[in-house]
């Protein structure tokens, strides 16, 4: 080969080589910016799915939460309807023993001896359902006339509104002692309650 | 040779290695541009999957929540018959009870 040919063989040959470097940077390059590009589409895909699940784990847990909230509550529903219905055949029943059990005589009695001790001397006015009024009062009488002792005791003649039990107060009005069943029944109602979720529902 | 045809060779090779090199810019142009497109569809392709995983990631929880939340009210069912035939085998003996505790006075 001639000097000449030589030389632009040279030439040529430098040109192609730096061509070829040219097109290696630019695959090199466009290589490294596809994996980094790669990294971060993978971070994000994996941030959609990580989130996602946390998501389906909320919805989870706030279906069954919300699940039990609603069991919770029909079950109570359910024992306050029952508790109720008890306590509607306690009224009841308080109701027939007062209209035909022999025993409710001595618990007036007692009723109305309480409201007189708490009262103290003097003189004091008993007041008695319309039933009462119409059957017992000599049978009171004759049964707290012991235990009031000085005690003065008069028998008002309008009827309370009550299902048994009595009303003792001062001659004034000032002083109410309040001794009826249904005072009784709605003092003792939370105890009543507590017992009756104990008898219905405990193991 | 003349002086001249030499020159002219010279020239005529340096010409085309300029065309050579300028080629390969211009291809290595083109393998830049086109990078960002392929990066741009491989983000489409990736989140779109990824969407989608989530989207069934979605579904099978809430399936599993909506699941357990009918075995529970099926199970609380269950429990209710039979907190209702216990508290009805009681009820008489309860209302007695009660009306005892009503009734009693010191």
């Amino acid at each position: 080969m001639s000097e000449t040919g030589k030389f632009t063989e040279d030439i040529l040959s430098s040109a192609r080589e730096k061509a070829k470097a040219i097109l290696r940077e630019a695959e090199t390059e466009t290589q490294r910016a596809s994996d980094e590009a790669k990294v971060t589409i993978t971070r994000e895909a994996e941030a959609v799915i990580r989130n996602a699940r946390a998501d389906a784990d909320a919805v989870k847990r706030r279906q069954i939460s919300e699940a039990r909230h609603r069991v919770k509550l029909r079950e109570q529903q359910e024992k306050e309807k029952i508790m109720e219905g008890v306590m509607d055949r306690v009224q009841e029943r308080t109701s027939q023993f007062v209209a035909n059990d022999p025993k409710y005589l001595p618990l007036l009695a007692r009723l109305i001896e309480n409201g007189v001790h708490e009262l103290g001397d003097g003189t004091v006015l008993v007041h008695l359902t319309k039933l009462d009024l119409e059957r017992n009062i000599p049978d009171l009488e004759q049964r707290i006339s012991k235990s009031v002792g000085q005690v003065k005791v008069d028998w008002s003649r309008d009827p309370i509104q009550a299902v048994g039990g009595a009303v003792i107060s001062s001659t004034d009005g000032k002083i109410r002692i309040v001794n009826t069943l249904d005072q009784r029944f709605e003092a003792l109602e939370p105890k009543l309650l507590i017992e009756a979720g104990k008898a219905l529902f405990g193991e | 040779m003349s002086g001249i045809e030499t020159v002219k060779i010279i020239v005529d090779a340096e010409k085309q290695a300029a065309k050579m090199i300028n080629d390969a810019m211009n291809e290595a142009s083109a393998i830049r541009k086109k990078i960002d497109s392929i990066v741009q569809t491989q983000r489409r392709e990736m989140l779109a999957e990824a969407n989608s995983e989530a989207a069934s990631i979605a579904a099978r929880a809430e399936e599993e929540g909506r699941f357990e939340a009918e075995q529970l009210e099926k199970q609380s069912t269950e429990a209710l018959k039979a907190i209702a035939s216990r508290a009805s085998a009681r009820r008489d003996a309860t209302v007695e009870k009660l009306v005892t505790m009503m009734l009693q006075v010191e």
